[in-house]
């Protein structure tokens, strides 16, 4: 109950965070509110993957990885790389001519299809920016002493945060409008390419974010 | 229905009594520029001389502007005017008050730094969600800025971007130079960048808490302040604001003879574009005029003609009301209208009501800049310095 309630108050800074990423992202790729919500729910999906590992961390080393600024620092930068690059592949793979009508190796169709993991692996980064909530958490968690309690606080937290973020496939209504997909495109590659440059000035310690 | 004169372009001419008339509600307006002088009572010639030629300048423009039936020519060579003008007068103000234009981040959230109203679209989210005021600027000449930008979007719409913005004139500047463009198409698809980087700074200010474009983007902070490279970070956006300088402000609207800055990058623009949906100007083509010679979407600084306008007989939501457009059309078939008024009915008066709005919110901002910004010149013409 405890990672519901601290889930449900901070809940809007986590829509927040996770809001450059994902608005232009529903607003470029999805067709309507069914195939947003597909989305979205991979999305989240990788969101929890990234809170389970956070809970798997906060039992494993309790409250060291808190007090090492330095891997922090690099963590949040990595994050921000991966995410970049996400998007930015998530924007630029339709521009790729697809090929039609030919016998495609099961292999070659499974590399065609993995780009539909991408929502999962932006959850996955989105759930490892360190952010105020999430260190609140970790900390939680890391006192709970047992591994299946610091999983349970990160899933009830999850759970919490998670009602903000329903709302968000109503987007797809926009998306019929074939202006509003071009500007979701940019959208998400002028973030990718914010993210990116602070992923690398995180890396080379010139900004504290 | 009595026929109107014409000038050479086919625009109505306006009686010069008529004009006399119709500009002297201008004249208090323009008398901005003097306030200052006025008011501190202690004003030397030299003060003096630079507000009282603005004041001129400013009513006579108006004044041709009615009797030429021409907007965009006098509009323009004013805009011109103000942007080349700000520098003049923002970076001697810096560099008396702190002996420089490099602001370092305490200053920058001392609130020394002057407030733009350009981060308005950046400021607002935090400030409703988290009751926090991003913008490292004066709080109080912020939200005086704020209900001044709200009045004048409700009523002249984008129409700022063409009559208030103190830094647009630089790419009109730019745009003017060469006679044909080089560069004749631009995919339609770039219209859209101004609203994605709109919808991006604004989620990311959002989250971040700082004003992202001020930071990391905006051209004119070459010719304004900017933050002092105190750290990695800043030193690369030191670098990035030259180069946005020079590329959509000098480089691409020599090369289009089109504001790219103001038309395909500005995100306080896009912002602006939805007043053009709520406030009730507009510009419109009388179909039954036009001869389809497309010279009104060439000669459209901000691409806000296109083929579609010669069928809706309406100009897109980014239009700036400049007014080139309506000079350029050799049939007069582009006007200013009123919502909700039929085409082709009085649309001098519909000019005349967007007039005076457009007109005192470029006195407002424009004639204390420029008569300043003249007294600086004098100053440095006289005494060899401009603080």
């Amino acid at each position: 109950m405890h990672g519901f309630l601290l889930g449900l108050a901070n809940g809007t800074s986590c829509l927040a965070l996770c809001a450059p990423v994902l608005i232009p992202f529903l607003l470029s790729e999805g067709d309507n509110v069914h195939q947003n919500l597909v989305t979205l729910l991979k999305f989240l999906g990788g969101r929890l993957l990234g809170y389970l590992l956070f809970g798997l961390l906060a039992w494993a080393v309790g409250g060291l990885l808190l007090a090492a600024g330095g891997y922090q620092t690099l963590l949040i930068g990595g994050t921000y790389v991966g995410l970049s690059v996400l998007l930015l592949v998530a924007v630029f793979r339709k521009k790729r001519p697809t090929p039609g009508g030919c016998a495609l190796s099961e292999a070659q169709t499974r590399f065609r299809r993995w780009p539909a993991l991408i929502p999962l692996g932006m959850g996955l980064l989105a759930g490892l920016k360190v952010c105020p909530p999430l260190l609140l958490a970790f900390t939680d968690a890391a006192s709970s002493g047992t591994l299946g309690g610091s999983l349970l606080l990160f899933v009830t937290f999850f759970l919490g945060t998670t009602l903000y973020f329903l709302p968000l496939p109503l987007l797809g209504a926009f998306t019929r409008m074939p202006d509003l997909r071009i500007v979701g495109r940019f959208a998400a590659v002028i973030v990718a390419l914010y993210y990116l440059g602070s992923g690398i000035l995180l890396f080379a310690g010139g900004v504290q974010l | 229905m009595t026929a109107q004169a014409l000038t050479r372009e086919g625009t109505p001419r306006m009686a010069i009594w008529k004009a006399l008339l119709l500009t002297l509600p201008i004249v208090p307006f323009a008398a901005a520029a003097l306030a200052n002088d006025l008011m501190s009572g202690e004003a030397q010639l030299i003060e003096i001389i630079p507000s009282l030629l603005i004041w001129i300048l400013l009513t006579v423009f108006f004044f041709r502007m009615l009797v030429t039936g021409k907007t965009h020519r006098y509009r323009s060579a004013l805009f011109i005017l103000l942007a080349f003008a700000v520098p003049l007068y923002l970076i001697p103000q810096l560099f008396e008050l702190y002996g420089t234009n490099m602001l370092t981040p305490e200053m920058t959230y001392a609130a020394k730094a002057r407030f733009c109203p350009m981060t308005m679209g950046m400021v607002i989210l935090p400030a409703v969600l988290k009751g926090v005021v991003i913008f490292p600027g004066a709080i109080v000449e912020g939200i005086g800025w704020f209900f001044l930008w709200i009045g004048a979007s409700l009523v002249i719409g984008r129409g700022w971007c063409s009559w208030g913005c103190i830094f647009g004139g630089w790419d009109e500047f730019f745009s003017r130079l060469r006679k044909k463009p080089v560069v004749k198409h631009v995919d339609r698809k770039w219209r859209f960048l101004p609203f994605a980087i709109l919808l991006a700074i604004v989620l990311l200010s959002a989250i971040t808490f700082h004003p992202i474009y001020c930071e990391w983007l905006c051209p004119f902070k070459v010719v304004s302040e900017f933050e002092a490279p105190t750290s990695l970070a800043t030193t690369v956006a030191l670098v990035i604001f030259p180069l946005t300088f020079f590329g959509l402000v000098v480089a691409l609207p020599l090369l289009t003879k089109k504001r790219i800055q103001c038309g395909l990058f500005c995100p306080f623009g896009a912002l602006q574009s939805f007043f053009n949906k709520i406030n009730i100007f507009e510009l419109r083509i009388d179909l039954d005029k036009c001869s389809q010679c497309k010279r009104c979407f060439r000669e459209c600084p901000t691409f806000s003609l296109d083929e579609g306008s010669l069928v809706s007989g309406k100009a897109l939501m980014s239009c700036t009301r400049c007014g080139q457009c309506v000079d350029a059309c050799p049939k007069g078939a582009m006007s200013y209208h009123i919502k909700g008024t039929r085409i082709g009915i009085s649309p001098n008066a519909a000019r005349l009501l967007f007039l005076y709005p457009a007109y005192i919110l470029f006195c407002g901002f424009g004639a204390n800049v420029i008569a300043d910004a003249l007294w600086r010149v004098l100053r440095l013409i006289t005494t060899g310095s401009m603080i």
